[in-house]
């Protein structure tokens, strides 16, 4: 198509002066002098020195120079002046301390070394949440977020913190002083002396209000609780006294109230007549879900529904009221009265908990428990947990005060509710002084008048009370990187107090918590970390104000019709509510059950997936693609969500991860993902969803780093059922590969062509994974991850299968209904083609079931005894240790890169690029930032690029405590330490030791019947091994 | 015994008990090893006046050595008064009072000894009942007149002069003797020319000579080939330890290397500045100060630790300098009031007149040039090798005492460990780690030696992670 537009350059161009046209002629405005140095051809012809001679001479120069120029550099060496007396340098220090973000609580160790922290490790002394979860265990490196602010601002200008608390303390003076109210905005609040600082706080203005948020709100269950307890908290459960534990919609075992009890759960997962029986009923296939024995899949909002019927169930065996009867399906109700019999059977040691933030299923599950007679044995309502104290109500009508302008003043501390929160944004205009107390300038802070940057955790003090008995410190471990200042002395400043937060907080101590447990002295709980202290709840009898036919209705009104499409918001074990979104480690963690890193994504059912054509495929890469959707709940929209498709998602729903999607939270952390908060309103799920806007193609690339989902029958993760593990003889359910030989039938351990190393005389390091504990929550990749400084390789990477992780979690769904259906299947084909062809059958095995089983396993180097990458390694840089360890030389390392083709497990990593100093990884790589850096381990190399590394089995521990041991002169005691990734294990599922030592506990596992090793029949003679993984289908 | 000397008021500073501490320890193990600098100060003076007290001046020296001098000097104030003729000053009577019981002395009523208790901020001074008069009057003989001794420390081997201009004479040598050899070979292509032309032959020119050599070279390859070899392998070979020379691969500091290793007999090495001009050889072999006292890290972690500047000053709160001289007389290690302890006081914030540290001193890092570079890739622990393998520091730090200035005496290249590794024998039967292996190992290798190979002290891994 013609165009009539005319370009042009200047004005004296466009008007055509003769100048212009001159210049236009020109390709240069001045003349170039090139005759001066090309022109004289007489003088280039005559010249001694012709091109190569110059090039020569060039060359030598260069290299002369350079070999004129080297000299070793000069290494300076800086001592202390004087040095502290609790450093040696060299030496680890751990302090005692305590990790409360809003959203996750641990009782935690942190390990400096020459005064600053490097890893964050459970804390074994702890009274309350001794685990750290993938979140915990990646905290440390927030701490060193460069993205963190570093003085305090006002209007966006930097200023000095007396001059912005004076300018902050007068302005809201001024708010007080116009009538108006002033809000403080936190997030759950657990600190006995912050509450009364905020108290103190309070009474310096007339109309002052301290309001509670959560992102993932708890709101209406807490108010279920409040009905029973009187005090708004949520009662502790002890799983470990459940034997059938039913999860409606309850992710418990990662994200649920904020108490940690996947350790009280995987006790009882140790196979026998103890073993406790988990039934799941849930939306999408949750961590929790995808360790269940059995799984129904009901919508969401059928789980009002789905309590409604269990308790009528129930009620009807066990002689009590019916309510209404529930709105489901009769297939789905046949269903759930099969577990309501089994929940009548285990009488008073059952445990029903309800997920979502809903009153009717939270009543109804209340009930059924008491009913059940579960109040005082599984659901312990005398010692109530604190962890999750946001109000919906009181966030709501902070906003239409936001919205009409009666709020004068606002102080947000520890949230991010721009970001989090529906409507808060449009309300901030109409406040008069808002003021964020942030670690950064985030969605929040950055609509704000006053940034004030508060302490990392790890710099801080703090008190904490999760529950009504436990009292927990948290002590800094360094002193602040930037001009910060401690969130709780800012709220000190404006209400008055002089001093230091750590002086009032002892003062508070030995007041308040003295007082009431004199038996406590301030140094053993900090040292310590936490404390048991005499109960502070005071029962009271309330349950009869709980409406139970309201809620019946009210779950039954929830249920809406077949077709409507429903999306179901849920945490990442890595990414939780996002508050760490800036953190790489998390990111680079992939999803326990899809797999997918650097990402959030609607979840969808494959059924849906082919009903609206846009299934995920991988690419001839073998990497994911998929489709991104607009999503739409009634006026909100979410532009470019990508749609990955998963099993056990039910239909006419999605799933869709919160914590993404942040835009002001950093150069790692920006625009990863969709925020799913812009969808979400105090509740869980959202009904009535739509589906609209499919791209026309796959134009959303995955970083999924696993593309088998199935076994395809093969004995990779070795699983049975307790009845059987308890009656059948373990050759039965745990067989051992057995090969033909002139001497008959033998083991893989005896037929072999190689010589055996000398593995008697000292250590024998072996790991044992009981697959029955792993839960799959992915805290030991993390765990690895820092402690042996593996570098963050990012999407694209990912994408390419380049990630670099040196232990990983391997999902495994069934493709049948059960992995011995899949068994099955393979044992009954016979010939190529038919029914029961193996071409067609195995890929049918290819495919996950639409509600599969699942089964996780971790991987990690195997350190063969007889390893196939030794032999082919052609400058023996990866060698065998008399203790059982495959050695890895990383500075004899070529990259020849034989050793991780001839692994069968898989295990060995490449570094492809120079991750520490390629600008490509500058902006998530820890190493390459200027305080990211000082996380790393000082005692473990920093690989460079092209040499091959992978799992060492912590050596540098091995080493290190072996020293200890010398030093004090004693032989090593079992359990003296463990592996970072058995160390974060919260559950016990990672079994690390000495084999040589007869008492040992690997020594036991080792021979244990359960035990076994992956892909025996190769014959490689790992030293690391697996226990079986044994599922409890008996219907109690 | 010499617990009772330090029960002294120290300024006030967190870290008082542990000066108390260390010093102690410090005094527990070398039986005061500072005295012959402290001695040094009064080497000249106090003869002349000397007033003449009853009493064996040279016995007194040990005396004072062994129990005053950790707080007093001669003729300069420490944390006691100057005890440099002191009879002058007082009564001997109220002396041996004073020594004796200061404490009693001063309940006693006596003015003078209540004031010069307030005097020095009421340090409390030891009793020493348990010493003799007579020794208390040797004592006091030798402060009234102390033996005259200049210090020199020993330089080892007397080296004669010109050593300096060794390399010099060398290469007059060389050009004298090449000078020679081409007049010798001016002679022989002369005598030779004179043959020919006598025979009746053309002379040749030496041009010509060389063009025949050319032809020669050219028609036989295979001697040019090996000609040519080993050129190149000289070549190569001293390109190899020139870069050797530079010294990358040992991590040295300033601009020398490992190679070559060790000065020259009589010469001290000489690497460039340190920011204070350190003695090991004063230090650890005239003082006998154990390595471990200052590099009390090596015993507990992978790193030997250069000592904090505080761990100096439990000495250098008292020893500011030292008399000690070289051969012509002139200071050795600076003097009375030495510039390079100065230094440390600089970085402390310590008053050396006043005796006490600088209140809101900005302390002042000393930036040492670090001796021993090992690469990142390869681990060492100091503990594993002090503590464990009770292995000597001279093993591989070479002569300490003897260097004035640190150099790295050993190698430190893996060859170097290797070789260690393979002969030192591991101490299973003392250290009780070993315990449980103890037997199999035994039985495994009996008769044999148990070396650091043999438990597997040559694998990658144990250093390389």
């Amino acid at each position: 198509m013609a165009t009539t537009k005319k370009y042009w350059k200047s004005f004296d161009e466009l008007a055509g002066t003769p100048t212009a046209q001159k210049l236009a002629q020109n390709e240069f405005a001045e003349e170039i002098p090139v005759e001066d140095f090309l022109g004289d051809d007489n003088a280039l012809s005559n010249s001694n020195t012709s091109r190569r001679d110059f090039l020569k001479y060039l060359g030598f120069s260069t290299a002369a120079a350079t070999l004129a120029a080297c000299e070793s550099p000069v290494v300076e060496s800086i001592p202390y002046v004087v040095k502290p007396d609790a450093i040696t340098p060299g030496v680890p220090n751990y302090y005692a301390s305590t990790y409360f973000d809003g959203n996750d609580y641990a009782s935690i160790l942190v390990k400096t070394r020459e005064g600053r922290p490097i890893k964050v490790e459970p804390n074994d002394m702890a009274a309350f949440n001794g685990g750290t979860n993938a979140r915990v265990q990646a905290s440390v490196l927030s701490l060193y977020d460069s993205a963190r602010l570093r003085q305090p601002m006002k209007g966006g200008e930097a200023m000095s913190w007396g001059d912005v608390m004076s300018s902050l303390r007068s302005e809201l003076k001024k708010a007080n002083d116009s009538g108006k109210e002033v809000v403080l905005l936190t997030s759950s609040i657990i600190s006995p002396s912050t509450k009364e600082i905020i108290a103190e706080l309070g009474n310096q203005f007339t109309n002052f209000r301290h309001v509670s948020y959560d992102p993932m709100s708890y709101s209406n269950k807490l108010d279920v609780w409040q009905n029973i307890l009187g005090e708004r908290a949520l009662p502790s459960y002890r799983v470990e006294n459940a034997d059938l534990i039913v999860g409606v919609g309850a992710d418990f075992l990662a994200n649920y109230t904020g108490q940690d009890v996947a350790k009280a759960y995987t006790d009882r997962r140790t196979p026998g007549k103890d073993m406790n029986r988990h039934i799941q009923i849930e939306t999408q296939l949750s961590l929790t879900g995808s360790n269940a024995d059995k799984r129904i899949k009901v919508k969401a909002s059928e789980h009002g529904a789905v309590l409604l019927h269990l308790y009528n169930t129930i009620a009807g065996m066990k002689g009590g009221t019916s309510l209404a009867s529930a709105n489901l399906p009769e297939e789905k109700k046949t269903m759930i009265e099969g577990v309501a019999k089994e929940l009548a059977n285990a009488g008073s040691k059952a445990l029903v908990l309800a997920g979502n933030n809903n009153f009717a299923q939270e009543a109804l599950a209340a009930g059924i428990n008491r009913m059940l007679g579960n109040f005082g044995t599984t659901v312990d309502t005398n010692t109530p947990v604190y962890l999750r104290q946001g109000d919906d109500k009181a966030v709501a009508s902070l906003i239409a005060g936001m919205k009409s302008g009666n709020v004068g003043g606002l102080i947000t501390w520890g949230v991010n509710p721009a970001y989090s929160l529906n409507g808060f944004a449009e309300g901030i205009e109409k406040v008069g002084v808002t003021a964020a107390l942030t670690d950064r300038i985030d969605e929040t802070a950055s609509k704000f008048g006053y940034q004030l940057p508060v302490n990392h955790f790890l710099e801080s003090w703090g008190d904490y009370m999760p529950t009504s008995n436990v009292y927990s410190l948290a002590q800094p471990t360094i002193r602040p990187l930037f001009d910060t200042m401690q969130g709780e002395e800012v709220l000190m400043n404006l209400a008055g107090i002089d001093g230091s937060y750590h002086a009032y907080l002892k003062g508070f101590f030995a007041a308040k918590v003295q007082m009431a447990a004199p038996m406590l002295s301030w140094n053993t709980v900090l040292h310590d970390g936490s404390a048991e202290v005499p109960n502070m709840y005071a029962a009271s009898e309330a349950m009869g104000t709980i409406d139970m036919n309201a809620a019946a209705s009210a779950a039954n009104n929830d249920v809406k019709s077949a077709g409507e499409m429903e999306i179901f918001f849920y945490q990442k074990t890595g990414m939780g509510v996002g508050n760490q979104a800036n953190n790489p480690w998390l990111h680079e963690l992939p999803d326990p059950i899809s797999r997918v890193s650097w990402d959030n994504y609607a979840t969808i059912s494959q059924a849906d997936a082919e009903r609206l054509e846009i299934a995920t495929k991988a690419n001839s890469m073998g990497a994911y693609d998929g489709y991104t959707v607009t999503l739409k709940v009634g006026d909100r929209t979410l532009n470019g969500v990508p749609v990955f498709v998963q099993p056990g998602q039910e239909s006419g729903t999605i799933g869709l991860a919160v914590g993404y999607g942040r835009t002001m939270v950093g150069k790692a952390g920006d625009n990863v993902g969709v925020n799913a908060f812009a969808l979400m309103s105090g509740d869980h799920y959202a009904t009535s969803a739509e589906i609209s806007e499919i791209s026309s193609d796959r134009d959303h690339g995955f970083a999924c780093i696993q593309l088998a989902h199935t076994m395809m029958g093969r004995k990779i993760v070795n699983e049975t059922t307790n009845d059987v593990y308890m009656t059948a003889a373990p050759q039965e359910w745990n067989e051992l590969p057995l090969f033909e030989t002139f001497k008959g039938k033998m083991g893989p351990d005896k037929v072999n062509l190689w010589e055996d190393h000398d593995h008697e005389t000292g250590h024998m390091w072996n790991m044992s994974m009981d697959l029955n504990k792993c839960i799959g929550c992915g805290a030991c990749v993390v765990a690895c991850h820092l402690e042996n400084n593996v570098p963050v390789v990012g999407k694209e990477e990912v994408r390419k299968h380049r990630d670099m992780h040196w232990l990983r979690i391997d999902r495994y769904y069934s493709s049948e209904e059960s992995f011995a259906a899949d068994e099955e299947k393979v044992e009954e084909m016979s010939g190529l083609w038919g029914e029961n062809g193996s071409l067609g059958g195995f890929g049918e095995l290819e495919k996950a079931s639409e509600n599969p089983a699942v089964a996780f396993q971790p991987v990690m180097c195997q350190h063969c005894n007889h390893a196939p990458c030794e032999t082919v390694c052609p400058v023996g840089a990866t060698v065998h240790s008399k203790e059982g360890l495959n050695h890895m030389a990383y500075n004899r390392c070529i990259g020849t890169r034989y050793c991780a083709n001839n692994c069968p497990y898989k295990v060995r990593r490449f570094n492809w690029f120079n991750y520490k100093g390629n600008e490509d990884f500058a902006d998530f790589n820890p190493s390459q930032d200027e305080y990211g850096k000082m996380v790393l381990n000082p005692d473990v190399t920093v690989r460079a690029r092209g040499v091959m590394e992978k799992c060492s089995l912590c050596i540098q521990r091995i080493q290190y405590n072996k020293l200890e041991a010398k030093k004090a002169g004693k032989p090593i005691e079992d359990g003296q330490f463990t592996t970072a990734c058995a160390q974060a294990c919260g559950t016990g599922a990672i079994t690390f030791g000495d084999v040589n030592d007869t008492n040992s506990a690997v020594y036991a596992a080792k021979n244990d019947t359960r035990a076994y090793h992956l892909l025996e029949e190769i014959g490689t003679q790992p030293s690391v091994f697996y226990q079986t993984k044994v599922r409890n289908t008996k219907e109690a | 015994m010499f617990r009772g000397h330090l029960c002294v008021k120290f300024a006030n500073r967190s870290t008082e008990s542990y000066h108390l501490r260390s010093l102690m320890k410090n005094l527990y193990r070398f039986h005061i090893r500072l005295i012959p600098l402290m001695l040094s100060i009064f080497a000249m003076g106090f003869a002349a006046n000397a007033q003449s007290i009853e009493g064996d001046a040279a016995a007194g020296e040990k005396l004072f050595k062994t129990y005053c001098a950790s707080c007093h000097k001669l003729d300069s104030k420490a944390i006691g008064p100057a005890l440099g003729g002191v009879t002058d000053r007082r009564e001997t009577d109220w002396l041996y009072s004073w020594i004796k019981n200061n404490a009693t002395f001063r309940a006693s009523g006596n003015s003078d000894a209540i004031a010069i208790f307030e005097e020095y901020n009421g340090s409390v001074m030891p009793q020493f009942e348990y010493l003799s008069d007579e020794e208390i009057g040797n004592i006091l003989a030798y402060t009234a007149n102390p033996p005259a001794k200049p210090i020199v420390v020993s330089d080892g081997p007397v080296v004669a002069g010109g050593e300096a201009d060794n390399s010099g004479m060398q290469m007059w040598a060389m050009i004298i003797l090449g000078a020679i050899f081409l007049v010798l070979v001016f002679i022989l292509a002369t005598v030779r020319n004179t043959l020919r032309v006598v025979k009746g032959e053309e002379p040749i020119t030496v041009v010509e000579d060389a063009s025949n050599y050319a032809k020669f070279l050219r028609k036989n390859t295979g001697f040019m080939t090996v000609l040519t070899i080993v050129v190149a392998v000289a070549f190569l070979n001293v390109t190899y330890w020139y870069l050797m020379d530079v010294g990358v691969e040992g991590g040295k500091g300033i601009e020398a290397s490992y190679m070559p290793p060790h000065p020259e007999p009589g010469q001290e090495a000489q690497y460039g500045e340190q920011p204070i001009a350190f003695s090991h050889k004063l230090h650890a072999g005239e003082n006998q100060i154990d390595c471990n006292y200052c590099h009390s890290s090596a015993r507990h972690s992978k790193t030997s630790g250069i000592p904090s500047a505080n761990v100096c000053m439990n000495c250098h709160m008292y020893v500011n300098g030292s008399e000690i001289t070289d051969e012509a007389g002139n200071p050795k290690y600076g003097g009375e009031r030495s510039p390079e302890i100065q230094k440390i006081y600089d970085a402390v914030g310590w008053d050396a007149d006043k005796l006490a540290y600088i209140e809101g001193y900005e302390e002042k890092p000393i930036r040492w040039v670090r001796i021993h570079n090992l690469p990142d890739l390869a681990y060492f622990n100091h503990a594993q090798h002090v503590t464990a393998g009770q292995v000597e520091c001279q093993t591989c730090h070479g002569p300490v005492e003897e260097m004035e200035v640190m150099y790295q005496y050993s190698s430190l290249t893996m060859g170097w460990c290797i070789n260690c590794h393979r002969e030192t024998e591991v101490k299973v039967n003392t250290n009780g780690y070993y315990e449980p292996q103890h037997d199999k190992l035994v039985e495994k290798y009996h008769g044999e030696n148990i070396t650091v190979e043999k438990i597997g002290g040559l694998e990658c891994g144990k250093c390389h992670y």
